[in-house]
């Protein structure tokens, strides 16, 4: 019965979701990209640009955009707002310096007509890094005690040994699924 | 309801409907959509409002898809400049593409995006493709690197891409070798400072010569074209390239045919013209040359202009190939007319009756311009090959018979010619030109026949009366008709002044009163003037022999000439026009090719250079000025001459003890070593003051005046200094097409007071491509003017054709006087006496000389050595040397045996000459 349920919400979930990975330069984006696609660690170059690769988890498909993160860069994030399901925002765990600037981006992201819609999963990333933040941490500096009418979640993570991002992607596709 | 619903559509447009579908989900209607949107930008619709869309769909698999929005990226990327960056990472990834079709794909897109603010982040990919393990990759990355380098140049070179692509040229694939070459070409011709960046040698001359046999045609003709720019250096590499590049000769393909034929035409430059190796590349290259003139008229034309050089440069190469060039019936008129051009180069004795039936032939066609063309080419038949005039002549009074109006005029046009030529030989068919008086209404006929009357108006007895016909319509003629009928009238009245009078006053009226033609009414008033003051000065001014005329009046210069054939099988050589005449910026950054020379007059070009960089050494000092005139005039600071006997009996080896030791004049101490060997000729040198018939440094001739700028006088040349007498020698060469005479010279006041001592001599008249070397003997005895730098000469030139004005560099050391042996005490004293300030310090570098041979060297250039000292295995040498105008310099030195660096310090009381001392020291060590 089960898996007749499952077969027929997949039928009706055939339909690719289109998830962003956004997030500061250096964040860890294409690692994690590429930590879904493939499973292993490739290795990076910045992003000049984009990247966009389909991901298939637990039979759903993605298609995942990493957009860089470099300052030139992000003014043209927004003309990937449209049709979003979801977006990973990635943050740097260990460079305290910029969470600020990490926040400026996502709150003035959140507030895109665009991406109303949108579930939001923030990846504390690099957690396998001495003198990383904690969760608590990263959800404070973000601010993200203040978001109203968005379901989103905080993960930590570490791309580099790919602790983390089950979890993440286990509540992203739970929760696309039950938005049906 | 209100007007407002005009503009409140729910239809969105077609963007919008294109911006939809392209973010569509499906593949086919994403890639229908591309296509549309190509289609939009392929008919001029403006679809960049779509960039970050179509950007969008960029990573995909579909090769067909990515070549359209590549296509499009191509298009649009300009006008989007910043969110052309959302593409950088596709091109990165795309480099890196299993599939080598993507990779090239990939990377020849990115030479076409012309962003600058994306270049930088296309370089580590475009490296990556230069090294790729495909040939095609390469090959198109290659081409990548040209096309960068025109947006950013100096990003090429600081990336290292230049020597990749040297690199390149030893490629295994000869395709690759090929677009190497191609993109180095264009790089070099894009050089801003006309330098080549990247220069070929002997081993990658070799790596060319071993891919051209395997490459398509195309790659043929840029190796072929770049092997083209390459001087051997010497005869023997010069030879075994045109032995390798002879078999291209064969090839069916014209371009590569033409560009072995310039090759080939460009190295015979370097071999004695008699050899027998250019004997038998010269029969080699008549056939593929014939070749070439059965193809389609289009290509026959190209190869006719090509053609009409080389007989030019080198008539033998075509000299038994008459017949090919004979006009075929059918012929497009391009191509006749250009066929009757080479026909009439290659006449000769031997052919010329052949050609003179063709033509008589001709000039019975139907097109007129064909047939004017074939009556003067029987002109200057006649003109060219002297036993044929006569032939000539009387098909032209034939033809004249044929009373065809054109013919006739162009007949009297080449006979005026033919009457210059050969003085009192035909001047019986005066009459039968006569005749035909009636019949001529172009300007130049008209004008000829006046000059035929006019000039010999002795012999017509009517010459009044058809002069005078021609005035009554004076007003109503052209100008060149009009200055013809008033010289011949003029001629006709010194002929003739009894019965002409009336007629002369008349015609100066006319040109003086009643025209408003400046030219005329000059000549008009010289004439009155002349006539009515001197008639005997008329009579020589008028009357006067008239030089001969040339044998070949369309010749192309011979500068012109060499530089275009070094452009063969390019549109240079069609428009025989060089590439700077037409090309837009191509002015001053490219550099004019030049035929490669057999002797070392190559070492003036390369030499050149340097006198830019040698001027200015000396910096300006307004205090000099009088420096240099109060040593002039109040004589040396310290004793001129010096006698040599103490210095003799107080021996060299005192000084081995440093400068202090000079002071200890103790004879008595016994040197420790033996005296100097003879080898150094020092003291031998010392007795006889002047070395008899030295000949001191003289540098190698320079390029003073170039002949596109002395209207075809060409000077190099150098300065020396000989037995004491300062000359400047000179190599002048007439490279225009007339003869030059009435040379003179003249300095402008200088630093050093140079002013000539003879006048200049130059054989007169010096014929077109003669050359002649003048010597000029200088004396330092004229005004002093101080030069910036200080031994800047300006020089004026002037023969019969204009004044030449140029400055050149004159080397110090001509000024070095022969009795610059200062005293050693003497010496050490103005040593300590000149301030410390006014020592100045040089390197020279790469001297590999012992001391003794330095001073032996210095001494035959009047440099001459006080002192030697060895201190912690350095040698000193100090020296000493007077200048013409009195001033003394001390030098001093210091050398370590196997150490090529000599360290120079020059202590004078005019610091300002030690840069020149300088210079010509390191000329001097270095010859």
């Amino acid at each position: 019965m089960g898996g007749l349920l499952s077969y027929f919400r997949s039928l009706i979930g055939s339909r690719e979701m289109r998830i962003l990975i956004l997030g500061l330069d250096g964040a860890g984006k294409t690692t994690i990209l590429y930590r879904l696609q493939v499973g292993e660690v490739v290795t990076t170059i910045p992003t000049i640009g984009f990247n966009v690769e389909q991901v298939t988890y637990k039979n759903l498909k993605f298609q995942v955009w990493d957009l860089g993160g470099q300052t030139s860069i992000r003014p043209y994030w927004r003309c990937y707002y449209s049709n979003t399901d979801a977006i990973i925002y990635v943050v740097d765990s260990v460079d305290k310096d910029r969470i600020g600037i990490s926040k400026q981006e996502l709150v003035s992201m959140l507030e895109e007509e665009e991406l109303k819609g949108a579930i939001l999963a923030v990846l504390a990333n690099k957690q396998d890094m001495d003198g990383a933040m904690s969760v608590a941490e990263v959800h404070q500096a973000l601010g993200l005690d203040l978001l109203r009418n968005r379901t989103f979640q905080i993960f930590k993570t570490s791309a580099i040994k790919g602790e983390g991002l089950d979890q993440a992607m286990d509540w992203l596709s739970n929760a696309l699924q039950s938005r049906k | 309801m209100t007007d407002s619903k005009y503009f409140t559509t729910t239809k969105k447009g077609e963007i919008f409907e294109l911006k939809s579908e392209l973010n569509s989900e499906k593949k086919e209607k994403k890639r229908e959509a591309v296509k549309k949107v190509i289609a939009s930008m392929t008919v001029g619709k403006d679809v960049s409002a779509l960039f970050p869309d179509v950007v969008n769909c960029m990573q995909t698999d579909n090769l067909e898809l990515k070549k359209l929005v590549y296509l499009y990226l191509m298009n649009y990327a300009k006008s989007q400049p910043d969110m052309a960056i959302m593409a950088v990472n596709t091109f990165v990834k795309d480099c890196e593409d299993p599939n080598p079709l993507i990779r090239a794909l990939a990377v020849r897109t990115m030479g076409c995006i012309r962003v600058d603010k994306i270049t930088e982040y296309l370089c580590e990919p475009l490296r990556k493709c230069l090294k790729d393990e495909d040939p095609y990759v390469r090959k198109t990355a290659a081409v990548c690197v040209a096309k960068l380098h025109d947006i950013n140049a100096s990003l090429v070179e600081d990336q290292g891409f230049l020597d990749q692509l040297k690199e390149l040229l030893s490629d295994s694939n000869p395709m690759v070798v090929a677009n190497a070459v191609a993109a180095l070409s264009e790089i070099n011709e894009a050089s801003s400072s006309g330098v080549p960046l990247v220069e070929m040698n002997t081993q990658t001359i070799n790596k060319l010569l071993t891919a051209l046999n395997e490459c398509t045609e195309w790659g043929q003709v840029f190796i072929l074209d770049s092997i083209s720019n390459y001087s051997p250096k010497d005869e023997r590499e010069a030879q075994s390239i045109c032995e390798r590049i002879t078999p291209r000769l064969a090839h069916a393909n014209a371009a590569v045919v033409l560009s072995a034929v310039k090759v080939l035409m460009k190295l015979m430059e370097m071999m004695a013209p008699d050899a027998d190796f250019v004997v038998n590349l010269s029969k080699k290259l008549a056939p593929p040359l014939v070749t070439l003139l059965s193809s389609e008229p289009e290509v026959q034309y190209v190869a006719l202009r090509n053609i009409n050089l080389i007989v030019q440069k080198r008539p033998d190469i075509l000299k038994n190939e008459m017949k090919v060039f004979f006009v075929k019936y059918n012929d497009p008129i391009y191509v006749k007319l250009e066929k009757l051009d080479i026909m009439i180069r290659l006449a000769n004795q031997s052919n010329i009756a052949q050609v003179l039936s063709e033509l008589k032939e001709y000039a019975t066609e139907v097109d007129v311009d064909f047939v004017r063309k074939a009556v003067r080419a029987i002109g200057r038949c006649a003109i060219k090959v002297e036993p044929s005039a006569e032939r000539c002549v009387s098909t032209l009074l034939d033809l004249i018979q044929t009373k065809v109006n054109y013919v006739v005029q162009e007949a009297i046009v080449v006979i005026k010619d033919i009457f210059r030529k050969y003085p009192n030989r035909y001047e019986s068919i005066i009459s039968t030109l006569c005749e035909n008086l009636d019949t001529l209404d172009e300007p130049e006929a008209r004008g000829s026949m006046i000059w035929i009357i006019g000039e010999y108006a002795e012999r017509i007895d009517n010459a009044d009366e058809l002069l005078e016909s021609f005035l009554e319509g004076f007003q109503d003629e052209s100008t060149q008709v009009q200055l013809q009928l008033l010289t011949a009238i003029v001629k006709l009245f010194l002929k003739r002044p009894a019965d002409t009078q009336e007629l002369v006053q008349q015609v100066l009226t006319l040109a003086t009163q009643d025209s408003d033609n400046p030219d005329l009414r000059d000549r008009g008033f010289i004439y009155w003037r002349l006539l009515s003051t001197d008639p005997a000065a008329a009579r020589e001014v008028v009357l006067a022999d008239k030089p001969l005329i040339s044998e070949e009046t369309d010749l192309l210069e011979p500068s012109l000439l060499d530089e275009l054939v070094c452009h063969i099988a390019s549109l240079a050589s069609v428009y025989h026009k060089p590439p700077s005449a037409f090309v837009e910026g191509r002015g001053l950054g490219s550099s004019r090719r030049a035929l490669p020379t057999r002797s070392g007059s190559q070492d003036i070009l390369e030499s050149s250079p340097s006198h830019g960089e040698r001027s200015g050494v000396i910096p300006t000092q307004e205090s000099l000025i009088g420096d240099l005139l109060t040593m002039d005039l109040g004589g040396p600071p310290v004793p001129s001459s010096v006698p040599a006997a103490p210095f003799a009996s107080s021996g060299l080896d005192l000084l081995s003890g440093g400068l202090d030791g000079l002071l200890s004049d103790s004879p008595s101490v016994p040197p420790p070593q033996a005296a100097p060997a003879p080898s150094v000729g020092l003291l031998g040198d010392i007795f006889g003051l002047a070395p008899s018939a030295s000949t001191s440094y003289v540098a190698p001739k320079q390029m003073w005046l170039p002949a596109a700028r002395g209207k075809g006088l060409e000077i190099t040349g150098t300065f020396s200094r000989r037995n004491g007498q300062i000359q400047m020698e000179m190599t002048m060469t007439n490279r225009a097409m007339q003869p030059m005479m009435q040379f003179a010279v003249q300095l402008n006041k200088n630093s050093f007071g140079l002013v000539p001592a003879a006048p200049l001599h130059v054989v007169s008249p010096l014929a077109p491509n003669q050359s002649y070397e003048a010597v000029l003997p200088l004396n330092p005895t004229g005004p002093v003017q101080r030069m910036e730098p200080l031994t800047n000469l300006q020089v004026a030139i002037k023969n019969n054709i204009d004044v030449f004005y140029f400055a050149v560099v004159m080397p110090m050391n001509i000024f070095f006087a022969e009795d610059g042996q200062m005293d050693k005490r003497v010496f050490l004293s103005t040593w300590k006496d000149i301030p410390a300030a006014n020592e100045v310090q040089y390197t020279i570098n790469n001297v590999n000389l012992s001391a003794d041979a330095v001073s032996s060297k210095m001494q035959q250039n009047n440099v001459f050595t006080i002192a030697k000292r060895n201190v912690e295995g350095q040698d000193m040498l100090y020296q000493s040397l007077k200048l013409v105008n009195g001033i003394w310099i001390l030098s001093e030195l210091k050398m370590q045996p196997g150490n090529p660096t000599l360290i120079l310090a020059v202590k004078t009381r005019a610091p300002d000459v030690s840069a020149g001392v300088n210079t010509a020291f390191d000329a001097i060590l270095h010859s």
